[in-house]
């Protein structure tokens, strides 16, 4: 009976190596062999989506908290500007990083003839990325509403 | 048999090495395959750490006393149930259950997150690889539980205490918790290692955090249950050193949890974070070295032996390690945002964590204040229970009273006039509780009232919260399940009010009555009338021999009520068995202890009327609730996480 479990230790660890090798089995003159971790390129997209994250979820916070009356209307105005405008520039930062990235990616352009002018279709524009949806509780940041504390009283209170 | 179980220990250690030797080589020099074939060695020391597992099980369940381990612990009398709890009961079998659960969680957290972060991957399993080869290592050399010997006609039997359900799932909760935290810690090392320090650890083991919390913390409270229901002397946590080993992590993780999402909100506090990550991990481990060790006096440590150095050894190593790393890292972790204002969310994370973290820390020193003097001064003298009752109010109640302001202010900056209207309904509501407490006599206890009164100003800030919210959204399911962890986490700050009322009630406004009583005398407390009418003795059960009290009760609860002292087999010292009986209606506990007197007939009682006492348990339901809402997957959050992703590999 010893020896049974003895074999089945021996399988336990035949089969321990087999998989420790498994990679190397399997792909034994790989064309990478790289981890490959993020360049640095892909490190700052990274990093600038997550700032792009951060600045569109603190705008959804404030809107929330705005709307369930943790903020005054004042400090509302207070807050938005800033928090829109570092959105925008985060927004425009990985569009931008990623025009960048695109263009890079692209093979050279090929000269080609100018059509006539009654021929052919102007080029279509890059479709634009579609805002990022926010994170949480579900309306998107809207306008400074001119007159906040009257609708708010109209359906909060 | 017990040869598979050694073999697949050795096996376990060996790729456990593997992982840690090859994995970090791997990492280091950037080797796909290499690090490839470390993970699967991870893997593959889950799976042989289950074979040596399944080994000692079937030992357990067939009585095989050739094994030591066994024989230690079980014997035949034993039901199968609390035979197969045996496995942690001991020395060897706890250290085995580290080992399966460090080995199973890091195969899943490796397999799960391994194509989304590669490069963070392959510097986890080294770190998770010598974490598993420490235990894997202590395993095989210093306590195996597959020693054997030739086999005696019965064993030794389990300790008593732990021959309860409670003590079937306890263990396994905690162990869940404590070996949870290693996860965060090697992502957050792997992080570090890589430079890699953006938020995809944090995206990576937010769950994983999550979880071993809740773990940890509903296997605090199985345990306070074990101890009220099991130890007998009518309470249900004693600032024992093993049991604030298991408290000490959980408000590491617990201040963790908070400042994460400051660091996800605003890009700050990234060193704190790191702290807390390393700080809860090192003290699931020192808790462990606090158990097995004998350093300090615990009616919990039922394993003692030599491994305590070891332990020791890898606490002060793994701190080195973690501190090291945070000191090279540190240009990394730099905050690009400041607190824009003292009032305001954030500032409100900021002084909760002070208040957890320093809790903890000074729960820390009355932990390694008796070590201390044993070593300086060659006599050992501990902190008592009023050094940590302080503490507990001092930190503990302001931390209330935050878990109620914290969710009401707004995140970067709320001006005080925004404050005061936002805060307005909850003060008014606890000041209304604070004066009716006191018209209705609950005055005598100052802590108890202030806990009572702070209580209701939370539990109004979340009703608020809860009302406004779900104004907004029109719906209050679609609040909830847009804001999982924020609204989770809303139950969970109701599940802490509910046992912050359970342990005031039942501490502050107790009523305790002592009595002897023979066969047909009464006795009153608190509205009950208890009359002791016979003695029961145990018949037929071959594992306990003893005696019950049968009491008459009438009041808030009436009906029949049993408590006693047991002896089990092969076990001298006696086990009490106390009768509870509870009034639903006032979660309050009917609670006695018998004390039977040899050669007469007369029965010492101590009895207790526990108000409030069931809201500590009920509690503990809704925080498991609560953290399960926060923990369940967000398909909203995976898009997110998913475009963010795309956006860096576009």
């Amino acid at each position: 009976m010893t020896w049974a479990w003895i074999v089945l230790g021996a399988v336990l660890a035949g089969g321990a190596v087999l998989g420790v090798a498994l990679p190397f089995l399997r792909d034994p003159r790989p064309a990478d062999d790289t981890i490959g971790a993020p360049s640095p390129r892909e490190a700052r997209r990274l990093a600038l989506a997550e700032e792009r994250d951060r600045a569109l979820a603190a705008l959804k916070e404030l809107e929330f908290d705005h709307r369930t009356g943790k903020i005054t209307d004042e400090d509302y105005r207070g807050l938005v500007s800033p928090l829109r405008q570092s959105a925008a520039t985060a927004l425009r930062a990985l569009d931008a990083e990623m025009r960048e990235t695109a263009a890079m990616d692209l093979p050279p352009p090929v000269p080609e003839p100018t059509p006539p002018p009654d021929e052919g279709t102007p080029p279509t524009p890059a479709p634009v990325p579609e805002p990022y949806p926010p994170p949480d509780e579900g309306t998107p940041p809207q306008a400074p509403d001119p007159e906040p504390e009257a609708r708010r009283g109209q359906t909060l209170v | 048999m017990a040869e598979l179980g050694r073999a697949a220990l050795v096996i376990s250690l060996g790729l456990a090495a593997y992982a840690l030797a090859a994995g970090g080589y791997a990492a280091a020099t950037g080797r796909r395959r290499l690090s490839d074939s470390a993970r699967n060695a991870l893997v593959g020391c889950f799976l042989s750490t289950v074979v040596a597992a399944a080994v000692l099980a079937s030992a357990l369940a067939r009585h095989d006393f050739s094994f030591v381990y066994v024989a230690q612990h079980t014997n035949r009398t034993l039901p199968t149930m609390y035979a197969l709890s045996a496995f942690w009961g001991g020395q060897e079998g706890s250290l085995l259950l580290w080992l399966l659960i460090l080995t199973g969680y890091s195969a899943l957290a490796i397999l799960v997150n391994r194509k989304l972060h590669r490069d963070l991957i392959a510097w986890v399993v080294p770190v998770l690889g010598g974490t598993a080869t420490f235990f894997a290592f202590v395993l095989v050399v210093i306590a195996s539980p597959f020693n054997t010997q030739t086999a005696p006609i019965d064993g030794d039997g389990l300790t008593p205490s732990l021959q309860n359900p409670y003590m079937v799932a306890h263990p396994p909760m905690l162990y869940l918790g404590y070996v949870g935290l290693a996860v965060p810690f090697a992502f957050a090392a792997g992080a570090m290692l890589s430079g890699r320090t953006d938020e995809r650890w944090i995206v990576a083991t937010r769950r994983w955090t999550l979880a071993a919390w809740m773990f940890l913390g509903f296997g605090q409270l199985l345990g306070a249950h074990w101890a009220y229901t099991e130890v007998g002397w009518g309470g249900y946590y004693a600032w024992d050193p093993v049991e604030n080993a298991a408290l000490m992590p959980w408000l590491a993780a617990t201040a963790f949890l908070h400042s994460v999402m400051i660091q996800e909100r605003k890009g700050m506090l990234k060193v704190w974070n790191m702290v807390l990550v390393a700080l809860a991990f090192e003290l699931s481990v020192f808790g462990t070295f606090l158990t097995r060790s004998g350093v300090v006096n615990s009616i919990h440590s039922f394993a003692q032996s030599s491994i305590g150095g070891w332990f020791l050894a890898f606490v002060v190593i793994s701190s080195i390690f973690s501190l090291t790393l945070i000191l090279w890292r540190l240009p990394l972790l730099k905050a690009r945002t400041k607190l824009e204002s003292a009032i305001s969310r954030e500032a409100a994370f900021l002084y909760n964590n002070l208040l957890l973290v320093a809790l903890c820390l000074t729960i820390l020193w009355g932990v390694v204040f008796p070590i201390l003097t044993q070593l300086v001064e060659g006599e050992s003298r501990t902190m008592g229970r009023p050094y940590f009752d302080f503490f507990l109010r001092a930190f503990g109640l302001p931390l209330l009273l935050l878990m109620g302001i914290g969710p009401l202010i707004a995140w970067r900056k709320a001006s005080v006039r925004s404050l005061v209207r936002t805060l307005a309904w909850p003060i008014a509501f606890s000041v209304a509780v604070g004066i009716t407490l006191l018209a209705l006599g609950a005055g005598a206890s100052k802590p108890g009232l202030i806990a009572y009164t702070f209580s209701g100003f939370v539990l109004a800030t979340i009703a608020v919260e809860l009302v406004r919210g779900t104004r907004a959204t029109g719906s209050l399911f679609v609040l909830v399940s847009r804001n999982r962890r924020r609204y989770g986490g809303y139950i969970v700050h109701a599940a802490v009010v509910l046992a912050a009322i359970g342990i005031a009630g039942s501490s502050a406004y107790s009523t305790t009555h002592e009595v002897r009583l023979v066969p047909g005398q009464s006795t009153k407390i608190a509205g009950y009338r208890l009359t002791y009418e016979q003695t029961d003795p145990i018949v037929g059960d071959p594992n306990r021999t003893g005696d019950y009290a049968v009491l008459n009760v009438k009041g808030p609860w009436s009906g029949t009520l049993r408590t006693g002292v047991v002896t089990y087999t092969g076990f001298q010292e006696t086990d009490e068995d106390v009768g509870i009986k509870t009034d639903w209606l006032r979660a309050q506990d009917l609670y006695v202890i018998a004390n039977f007197t040899n050669g007469t007939n007369a029965v010492y009682f101590k009895i207790l009327v526990k108000p409030l006492i069931n809201l500590l348990w009920i509690g503990g339901i809704v925080f498991v609730l609560g953290s399960l809402v926060a923990l369940w997957p967000d398909a909203r959050e995976q898009r997110r996480l998913a475009t963010r992703f795309a956006a860096a590999q576009a």
